[in-house]
């Protein structure tokens, strides 16, 4: 084990080398990029043997992934944005198929129009498809959560590929140090791959044809189960990891509490800016509010229990988006309310940090305070600065 | 398969029984030549179609070869990845993408275009009924000049794209055109295929009865039929040379080929056709072999 400054997306690309991964479907999108470049060079230099098809789109770098795995070798890519939603119909493809990938987002605002910057609406709109869903909040968990993912998706109980999201640029560009296994830890960890089946001559199996209604929404069920079971798988691997591999990181829980158990109130969030979060408590603690967090770590599996339980005491509950579900506020403030609407009288949200808005410090000690006295709206857009009006063009008359 | 056939054969059979396949079914044709061609260690990759349907209900299959079905755009990427694997695994398989005219000219094109640019080492079957059959005969990139679907009802207005040529512009190994009504001619091109590395295109007619309106007894008369009118040709580009075959040889002088009335008159799509508009087909036919001339 060592440590080294690295950025988020070289903490993946190392992630992707210690997985001896045998293949990766890799197509450019900012800011996922320098995975991939860093994937090209380990390759050049013959420090890895992963096989790299440079494939000319998203929907082909999910579909060479998805064909790798079918015969049986590890594989993985990663992409962003509207790339992630280019191959929207091949994520849905392997999830159907049961087929274990890993897959990294690096998150970035959708267009139009045009925005390259951080945002949780491209990982958060996949949120349906049968993929296990793990956000990372900094480098470390970024390397931690891929590796653990190889063995999450491949274990026999949940046979599901998974993705990590992981803020753009603010993690995949950002230098911070980094504690990296050595490839003996991981070997360990990591047994040889499993699958469902295997696309082979040697047994004729035929995958994807036409299913009978029944058979069809039976198989839709399996993955609701592999979900709901992989809750557990998570957990197991989680501790594993966290005793062999990373004792400074805690993955025996799905989600991540901080100053939670004696708080009257409780922010919830997802990804970087937990960071600025933590800070913010610390200093509303020393003027003697009780507040807290829970850092969703897993999208999918939705930990209902854990989140039940560590919510349930709560007076009031603020849930922060970096992502839109349009007329409802964010997701995370959709899923949290449908989870402990009955619990806790009061759920509030802030749907902030879009298309790259910075969200500081002092921004969240602004909007936590806020939270405490207890503002009024449901959901509230929150900009950090004063923004002037912003002219839409509206259609020109016609003659 | 007629008893000719015998001598050329591989032994393996491609298709089981039980297939959904219509009567008179031209991709039924072309998979059990396949099958013919290839022998086993093969793998399809088959995008959506008529083929995704024929193999039947799962959990059976009436193909008698490990199949993945994909989304349409989806057949050639995957195909990457599976042959990439297996040369990993050092496995000897032959992987086949098999789609329909629709998958390969219109939605799949790009992922065809880059795995033949990245010269993959996989076998692209082209099966061109024509027409989107499976979803009911909408017009395709690969629908003729004059040809009633159910999105031409007034009969289409534009010429079939050529692909062929355009995988012969993509500087790949091995481009050959083949018809189901031309058995070893086909088998014959597959087993050459097989033995050659990188990426394989061939592209075989596949008449359709019920989009183009024939009866289903004579799919391999109306399949020859689009050979000796040369509306299809049968040739075979490799390493660089194209040659034309045997069947498609009296094409290249125009007063030897069979008028191309007699293709048109056996089926029903192209029966709104003015005279104006043979001779627009008739012009498409005469510039794609005055190309093909040049480059032999
Ligand atoms: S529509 Fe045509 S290609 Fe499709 S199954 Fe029927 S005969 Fe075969």
């Amino acid at each position: 084990m060592m440590r080294k400054i690295i950025s988020g997306n070289e903490a993946v690309a190392l992630a992707v080398k210690l997985a001896r991964v045998g293949l990766t479907g890799i197509y450019p999108i900012t800011p996922q990029t320098t995975i991939i470049e860093v994937l090209a060079e380990m390759r050049a230099k013959g420090e890895i043997n992963t096989e790299i098809v440079r494939v000319e789109s998203e929907h082909s770098a999910m579909a060479a992934t998805f064909g790798a795995a079918l015969a049986g070798i590890r594989s993985f890519t990663a992409t962003a944005s509207q790339g992630l939603l280019y191959m929207h119909e091949m994520i849905w493809w392997v999830a159907g198929s049961r087929m274990p990938i890993v897959m990294v987002v690096g998150t970035r605002a959708v267009g139009a129009p045009w925005n390259i910057w951080n945002e949780h609406t491209d990982f958060t709109s996949e949120r349906d498809s049968g993929w296990i869903m793990a956000f990372a909040s900094n480098p470390q968990e970024a390397l931690d959560l891929t590796l653990q993912g190889f063995r999450i998706s491949e274990d026999e109980r949940v046979f599901l590929p998974m993705m990590v999201g992981m803020d753009g640029f603010i993690l995949s560009h950002t230098k911070t140090n980094v504690l990296i296994p050595n490839q003996e830890q991981i070997d360990e960890f990591l047994p040889p791959r499993r699958q469902p089946y295997v696309i082979d001559p040697e047994d004729p199996v035929g995958m994807g044809n036409i299913f009978p209604p029944e058979e069809y929404m039976k198989l839709r069920e399996s993955i609701d189960n592999a979900l709901k079971n992989s809750e557990d798988v998570i957990r197991e691997i989680g501790k594993e990891y966290s005793r062999d591999i990373n004792p400074l990181s805690d993955y025996s829980t799905l989600n991540v509490k901080y100053k939670l158990d004696d708080a009257d109130y409780a922010v919830v969030l997802m990804g970087a800016w937990a960071g600025d979060a933590m800070e913010a408590i610390d200093s509303l603690r020393e003027k003697g509010i009780k507040i807290g967090m829970l850092r969703i770590r897993y999208l999918r599996p939705w930990s209902e229990s854990e989140i039940r339980n560590w919510l349930k005491d709560k007076k009031a509950v603020l849930v922060l988006d970096r992502s839109t579900s349009f007329g409802r506020g964010g997701p995370l403030y959709v899923e949290i309310r449908s989870t402990i609407g009955d619990l806790v009288p009061s759920i509030k949200g802030v749907v902030s940090g879009l298309g790259g808005v910075t969200v500081s410090k002092n921004d969240l000690l602004y909007l936590f305070n806020k939270f405490v006295e207890g503002f009024k709206e449901d959901v509230i857009w929150y900009y950090p600065r004063e923004v002037g009006k912003i002219e839409f063009r509206t259609p020109r008359d016609i003659e | 398969m007629s008893l000719g056939l015998r001598g050329i054969l591989n032994r393996h059979n491609a298709l089981l029984s039980g297939t959904s396949a219509c009567p008179g079914c031209p991709e039924n044709m072309a998979l059990r030549m396949l099958g013919m061609g290839l022998g086993k260690d093969v793998v399809l990759v088959v995008v959506a179609g008529c083929s995704s349907v024929i193999q039947g209900n799962a959990p059976y299959n009436a193909f008698n070869f490990p199949v993945v079905n994909v989304a349409f755009a989806a057949g050639p990427a995957t195909a990457s990845g599976l042959a990439r694997a297996y040369k990993q695994k050092g496995k000897d398989v032959t992987v086949v993408v098999w789609a329909g005219d629709g998958g390969t000219a219109d939605i799949g094109f790009a992922s065809l275009s880059g795995a033949a640019e990245r010269n993959e080492n996989i076998l692209y079957l082209c099966v061109d009924n024509e027409a989107y059959m499976n979803s009911g005969g909408q017009r395709s990139g690969s629908t003729p000049f004059g040809a009633i679907t159910s999105t031409t009802p007034e009969g289409k207005k534009e010429n079939k794209k050529n692909l062929p040529l355009l995988m012969i512009a993509h500087n790949i190994p091995y481009v050959a055109t083949a018809s189901v009504g031309y058995p070893h001619d086909y088998i014959n091109k597959l087993k050459k295929a097989k033995q050659v590395q990188g990426f394989k295109y061939i592209h075989v007619l596949t008449p359709d009865p019920y989009g183009w309106l024939f009866d289903p007894s004579k799919t391999a008369e109306v399949a020859k039929l689009a050979v000796q009118s040369c509306y299809w040709p049968l040739f075979e580009y490799h390493n660089g040379k194209l040659e034309i075959s045997p069947e498609s040889l009296h094409c290249l002088d125009k007063r030897t080929r069979r008028p191309i009335r007699d293709f048109l008159s056996i089926q029903g799509r192209f029966k709104r056709m003015s005279e104006q508009d043979i001779k627009i087909l008739e012009q498409y036919i005469d510039d794609m072999w005055k190309k093909l001339e040049s480059m032999l």
